[in-house]
């Protein structure tokens, strides 16, 4: 899909039909290298597109209450009266129509696109603000341990050997209602945003080790190489090793792992909801609706399509951006 | 690239088109005949206790009955048997002192089993009670069928190690709800508990300090299963039941399958209500229940002769009922299940409070979420339709979809703050916001605390809990009133944990009343239930009464006999065959 082609560390690719991409070649000359990056992505379509679409559902989700102040259906709202016997939804397509753009939910009859607005909401944040988490956390550790080695390089492999060891689920499960407990009591409302903050906690305690151990590898490569021992003879400071010399040549798999991070988390809270931990039945969310959903395949597949393709849109272009961002930053890697 | 994007633009089109293109839903108006009135006589002719059971018409023997099931059944030990699943199950291994003869229509009488009549009450007070036990009864090697058998095995009903079992019996005879203190079953192997005696080989005696009326129903659980003491092999007896049954269990994996071949020393002319058509029953566990009704659904190889135990899903419901050619092959019946918003009264102490939450929920909508009257029909009485005596009333009168404004009135201005305590299952979560959202409509303030699935039937089952409102459900253990009011109602009976009155009520009058009425004979016992039903309800509300389940099953197009049980609500499958 991807039109660059990622032959040249200076030449910029050109798509196809770009009657321009001549000039852009020649601008390039004397770029600096975020100029470059900027300008390579530009070229690349599949990037533009991605790119777009994400940002679409982020601006959706930062305007989730502006939409329903346009759309006049709240995500609690319930619309009995048009469900059958049975609690489907009256109607073509689970009830598509003028006022319920996606149809209604069977069973409690809520509008289904006013919910995805706001479970997109709800997943971005909680996908996003995680993956952003473990990769910080996961690049200190890792080029830490990667670049001064020793005890502290044993210390961070123990923990993150550690972390790898302990079963996710479980300690998820056991530690939500303790936490719910003693932060709540037994009688108060659980507000939607702690239900959010855990499921983030949870991802990120969990999620780093991968980061970690990757950027732990391509420092422990680096740093016998020629440029970084020129820059250690210089005089260079750890400070300058480690954010000048050797973090910009790990952009391209922190990258990866972010943009891989993301669609994982946003089917791991998902599967989070399912089982009771984290979100409530209250709070929209894509995995909710995805899982509730799952048996209407034949009764209601409407109710199955509309949040199953927004959540692969969302996650393929996530996924496409990732990609098209590391080939922009590293185009000398094979492909 | 272009012809790829116009593609893939198409293919979407298509799609949505394709969707559309279903045709519209215009709304059926399915209905279930919830407002059958159960019948139950104890009978009292011997000869309705006699065997064989009629033959079923168009009923052939041999075959392989197949029973689809997600979890497996917790226990095959008669004395351990409590589940829905087991109670159907452990008859065909196991025969009781009592059972109910049942047409599946809500007409039950309750006939001897291994007994000549359920029950002889010597001086008519209920103290005394004697059974006689059938000739020709036999186990699975042959042996008779001796009352001291049928004593062995209530005895060891005793024992603390085999939990799980109905206590009724044991409650009764030591006279305590400590019964394994009373008695110690590990100490007195070879003796009797208090108040059991066998006075011959063929008699089997009860002797309780207070009338127990309810002794034949309580008789009809497998507990009173019997075993010879040289064949009780502890908690290990569930994996081999000894059986006295018209099957015994001749493959036990666990967790995966059981299968009950013929029981050769069966005698079908000491039996009044048990068949012997299938060579073989098998338990398969594990099938989910959507994956169960497509199995059903689709009626390939064995499928053909199984059943799906579990309920249809409520996803698929309107598809299995939409379907008119799966009419035939499904099974559709109110069950004894009462499903309750319990209030819990010592928290929610204003009674006006409580009669406007009865009259805020929107039942109609309710049903809509649980999926419709194939899987819930609404009710407001406390005791289910299926009771013996039951009769229909209405104190809080809610309309189809709740009276918000008569709340309010009841309310007067007062917005009170109401926890309502959850389990974080996907159902009940669905239940809970939609209750919410009623109640909220009527001037409540309504937050929803989840507990954890596994661990609420415990939390709510303790005093002191700290939730205002929680669902439950309760299901007799006979159709009687005296096994759904007293045991729900009665305050005496609260403990600190494990309690079965879940809404903490406790009144005096009402006390004074469950004991006159338990002192009746229990064929009288009927109308006075219900008459206390009403009363409990429009004087202490103590409850919101929501649903009764509704049973609803599939099964393959040569799977015969099998009918929904009027006790339990779970297929029955004494008559169950496989057509040729």
């Amino acid at each position: 899909m991807s039109l660059s082609p990622g032959d040249g560390a200076v030449r910029v690719p050109i798509g196809p039909g770009g009657a321009a991409g001549g000039s852009r070649g020649r601008r390039a000359v004397g770029a600096s290298p975020g100029q470059l990056v900027w300008l390579r992505l530009r070229g690349d379509r599949t990037a533009l597109v991605s790119g777009a679409t994400l940002m679409l559902f982020v601006l959706v989700a930062l305007a989730a209450p502006l939409i329903e102040l346009a759309y006049g259906i709240g995500p609690q709202d319930q619309f009995q009266g048009k469900l059958d016997g049975f609690g489907l939804p009256l109607g073509h397509a689970g009830g598509v129509s003028g006022e319920h753009f996606f149809g209604l939910e069977p069973g409690l009859g809520r509008d289904v696109f006013i919910r995805l607005v706001y479970g997109l909401r709800t997943s971005l944040l909680v996908a996003v603000t995680a993956a952003v988490l473990t990769a910080v956390i996961g690049v200190v550790l890792g080029t830490l341990a990667g670049y001064f080695g020793g005890w502290l390089d044993a210390v961070v492999t123990w923990i993150t050997d550690l972390t790898l060891a302990l079963p996710f689920l479980i300690v998820a499960l056991a530690l939500t209602p303790t936490l719910t407990l003693r932060l709540h009591g037994q009688r108060d409302a659980v507000p939607p945003a702690f239900g959010v903050g855990v499921l983030i906690v949870i991802f990120a305690v969990f999620g780093w080790t991968g980061t970690a151990r990757l950027v732990r590898g391509q420092v422990v490569a680096l740093r016998e190489r020629e440029f970084v021992a020129a820059a250690r003879a210089s005089g260079a400071g750890p400070g300058h090793m480690l954010f000048r010399q050797l973090l910009p040549n790990l952009w391209a798999p922190i990258l990866v792992s972010f943009s891989l991070a993301v669609p994982q988390f946003i089917t791991g809270e998902a599967a989070l909801s399912f089982i009771g931990v984290g979100l409530t039945e209250e709070t929209p969310s894509f995995g909710r609706m995805i899982y509730q959903s799952l048996g209407y395949l034949q009764t209601d597949p409407a109710f199955v399509f509309f949040p199953g393709v927004l959540v692969f849109a969302l996650v393929f272009a996530v996924n496409l951006v990732g990609d098209a961002l590391r080939d922009a930053l590293d185009p000398k890697s094979p492909r | 690239m272009r012809p790829r994007v116009a593609v893939a633009v198409s293919g979407a089109f298509a799609l949505v088109a394709a969707l559309s293109a279903c045709p519209a839903n215009t709304g059926g108006s399915p209905s279930v005949d919830s407002g059958r009135q159960p019948t139950g006589v104890i009978a009292t002719d011997p000869k309705d206790s006699t065997g064989p059971a009629p033959e079923l018409a168009g009923a052939r023997r041999g075959g392989t009955f197949t029973v689809l099931r997600e979890t497996p059944i917790s226990h095959l030990d008669p004395q351990r048997t409590y589940s829905f699943a087991g109670l159907m199950a452990v008859p065909l291994v196991a025969r009781s002192l009592t059972t109910w003869k049942d047409d599946g229509a809500g007409n039950l009488t309750l006939v001897g089993d291994l007994a000549e009549t359920p029950g002889r009450d010597v001086n008519d007070d209920c103290r005394i009670w004697e059974f006689t036990v059938k000739d020709g009864v036999r186990f699975e090697d042959g042996r008779p069928v001796t009352a001291r058998e049928i004593a062995y095995g209530i005895a060891r009903s005793f024992d603390p190690d085999l939990t799980g079992g109905p206590t009724y019996l044991q409650e009764w005879l030591a006279d305590t709800p400590q019964y394994d203190t009373a008695w110690d079953f590990t100490a007195n192997r070879g003796s009797l508990p208090p108040g059991l005696t066998t006075p011959d080989a063929r008699t089997l005696r009860f002797e309780f300090a207070r009338p127990r009326c309810d002794l034949p129903f309580a008789a009809s659980l497998p507990s009173t299963a019997p075993l010879p003491p040289d064949r009780d092999t502890g908690v290990n007896l569930g994996n081999a039941p000894f059986s006295s049954g018209p099957y015994k269990v001749t493959r036990y994996r666990p967790g995966i399958e059981i299968v009950m071949e013929r029981n050769e020393h069966w005698d079908a002319g000491t039996d009044p209500v048990r068949h012997q058509y299938p060579d073989r029953f098998v338990w398969s566990f594990g099938a989910t229940p959507d994956a169960a009704a497509n199995r059903i659904i689709a009626d390939n190889g064995t499928d053909r002769s199984a059943l799906s135990w579990d309920y249809v899903p409520a996803s698929l419901v309107a598809r299995v009922a939409g379907d008119a050619a799966l009419r035939s092959r499904t099974l559709l019946s109110p069950t004894p299940s009462a499903n309750h918003l319990v209030i819990n009264n010592e928290r929610v102490t204003d009674l006006r409070v409580r009669q406007a939450l009865n009259h805020a929920i929107d039942r109609e909508g309710l049903v809509k979420v649980l999926g419709g009257p194939h899987v819930a029909v609404p009710m407001t009485t406390l005791m289910p339709p299926a009771t013996i005596g039951h009769r229909a009333y209405d104190a809080y009168p809610a309309g189809p979809n709740g009276d918000p404004d008569r709340a309010r009135e009841l309310l007067g201005g007062q917005r009170p703050e109401l926890v309502l305590g959850a389990a974080d299952s996907s159902v009940e979560q669905q239940v809970a916001t939609q209750l919410k959202g009623n109640l909220e409509r009527a001037g409540f303030v309504i937050t929803i605390r989840n507990i954890p699935d596994d661990a609420k039937f415990d939390e709510i089952k303790k005093r002191g809990n700290p939730w205002d409102l929680y669902l439950s459900s309760w299901a007799g253990d006979w159709p009687s009133g005296a096994s759904i009011l007293p045991v729900l109602y009665d305050g005496r009976a609260i403990r600190a944990t494990g309690n079965s009155n879940e809404s903490y009520f406790n009144d005096a009058t009402i006390n004074a009343e469950f004991d006159r009425i338990l002192a009746l004979p229990p064929s009288e016992q009927g109308p006075h239930w219900a008459r206390l039903d009403e009363r409990i309800m429009r004087e202490h509300a103590p409850v919101v009464p929501l649903y009764v389940d509704v049973a609803y099953l599939v099964h393959g197009s040569k799977a015969g006999g099998a009918f929904v049980s009027s006790v339990f609500g779970y297929p029955s499958l004494v008559d169950a065959h496989v057509e040729p």
